[in-house]
């Protein structure tokens, strides 16, 4: 009975999720080149709506750097994990990448933003 | 009080040597490509030459200031602060590098003498403005650009700031000052070019004819015209504000890229073009290209500036500086 209790009060006493608003916040620098409203199209980075689950460099009316067709060529697609990887430091993990950014240090920032871009109902 | 470091003076000044000297084919002149490597995940961009004859340089990847001595090719590197990210560096009238420092969402200004660094902040109702590049007015006002959608003024005397909210929003990317003073930005979002008055702060917009061209970067040549770095389009283009006409060439190649423009002392035109991985000269006169691709794929240099006889840029993909020598050394 005990250890029930505690376990009723773990969400209490863990931090709280990164909300929603983190994941916006940390897209607001993004919005500059990128947009997920998959009508808008001609800027300086690809339409992001639906970017996790696709392949990298999918979005079919972008013009990307040579290392993000190679990474399309050979199948490779965003999941979670690997476009949190990504924001840690892009140019890492693409050399050569024409987009321009210093990574994010933070965990938490990284993660609250993929979430944002994964899942709709968040933003 | 800002925290300031030298990183790796004695590693890099070894490593710095300038690792190749080779001559460009098929050139009109006597020029020379000489590249000289800087630390190892930088990502050095944006340079500007320094009154003393060092080169100052940003390290977007790792948050410093380098400064390279192209006697020995030597550098170091100045911590601007936790997170920080510059974009661009331009040299002041006081002698000082000032730099576009986005990560810290503030104006800083490197002592050269100790390597000081002073922020200038942002107001908090300007947080996130990607800020991107400067130029001084001849009072010495501070004129800045940010890609979220900004622009704005910076007095360093007094330390007052205004920001202004550009008229068609995000994209506020390259800037210039022409001879007579007059103030251009480009919007690379904003596929435009725009005219800041600096007794008002407003801006006009000026519409290149070619659609959607993706505007970049500004340069002003000593006339008055301003030249355009068309990202989208692969063009460089050139507005003449005394009479309102447009000029445009396509650069060679099969999927030009026009990244950075420089106008060099001599009227000659100077872009890069990540499609080709490389940077090119342009003869207006002539209206022809000489080509200088790097010797390394991905080069990404996306800035250029240069003093008499020299050109510079960063390699940000290669942790490089290069410079083309256009005059031969006396």
């Amino acid at each position: 009975m005990r250890s029930f209790a505690v376990l009723l009060l773990i969400p209490i006493l863990l931090p709280p999720p990164a909300m929603a608003e983190d994941g916006a916040q940390a897209f607001t620098p993004c919005r500059a080149c990128h947009s997920l409203d998959p009508a808008e199209r001609n800027l300086p980075g690809p339409n992001l709506s639906g970017v996790v689950g696709r392949p990298i460099g999918g979005d079919a009316a972008f013009d990307y750097s040579p290392v993000l067709r190679k990474a399309r060529d050979e199948g490779l697609r965003w999941d979670s994990k690997r476009l949190e990887a990504f924001l840690a430091d892009p140019a890492a993990m693409f050399p050569g990448l024409w987009m321009s950014m210093r990574g994010i240090e933070d965990a938490a920032e990284r993660q609250a933003l993929v979430r944002f871009l994964e899942d709709p109902s968040s933003r | 009080m800002n925290r300031r470091q030298f990183l790796g003076t004695a590693a890099s000044g070894v490593l710095a040597a300038p690792a190749l000297l080779r001559g460009a084919a098929a050139q009109e002149g006597p020029f020379r490509v000489k590249y000289y490597p800087v630390t190892a995940g930088m990502g050095s961009r944006d340079t500007t030459p320094a009154p003393d004859g060092t080169i100052w340089f940003c390290g977007q990847r790792n948050g410093t200031l380098g400064r390279l001595d192209p006697r020995d090719g030597s550098s170091r590197l100045v911590d601007l602060g936790k997170g920080a990210a510059p974009h661009g560096v331009i040299i002041g009238p006081d002698g000082a590098p000032w730099v576009t420092e986005g990560g810290q969402n503030a104006i800083a200004r490197v002592d050269p003498g100790d390597h000081k660094v002073t922020l200038f902040r942002l107001p908090e109702t300007e947080a996130y403005a990607n800020l991107n590049t400067a130029v001084f007015d001849k009072s010495g006002i501070y004129w800045f650009t940010g890609q979220s959608g900004i622009y704005g003024r910076l007095d360093p005397k007094s330390g007052d700031m205004t920001v202004f909210k550009s008229p068609r929003g995000r994209g506020t990317y390259g800037m210039t000052i022409t001879p007579k003073g007059d103030i251009w930005y480009a919007s690379l979002a904003g596929n435009h070019i725009a005219r800041i008055d600096p007794a008002t702060g407003n801006a006009t917009v000026v519409e290149p004819p070619t659609p959607n061209q993706g505007a970049r970067r500004v340069w002003s040549d000593s006339k008055g015209r301003i030249w355009v770095s068309e990202w989208n389009s692969g063009n460089v283009s050139m507005h003449d504000p005394a009479d309102g006409s447009w000029k445009a060439w396509k650069l060679p190649g099969s999927n030009p890229r026009t990244y950075a423009v420089y106008v060099d002392d001599k009227d000659k035109v100077w872009v890069t073009d990540f499609g080709a991985n490389a940077i090119l000269r342009f003869d207006p006169v002539t209206e022809k290209f000489n080509a200088f691709p790097s010797d390394k794929s991905g080069a990404n240099v996306r800035q250029l500036d240069g003093r008499p006889g020299e050109t510079w840029g960063g390699e940000s993909g290669n942790d490089r500086l290069v410079m083309i020598q256009t005059v031969a050394p006396a």
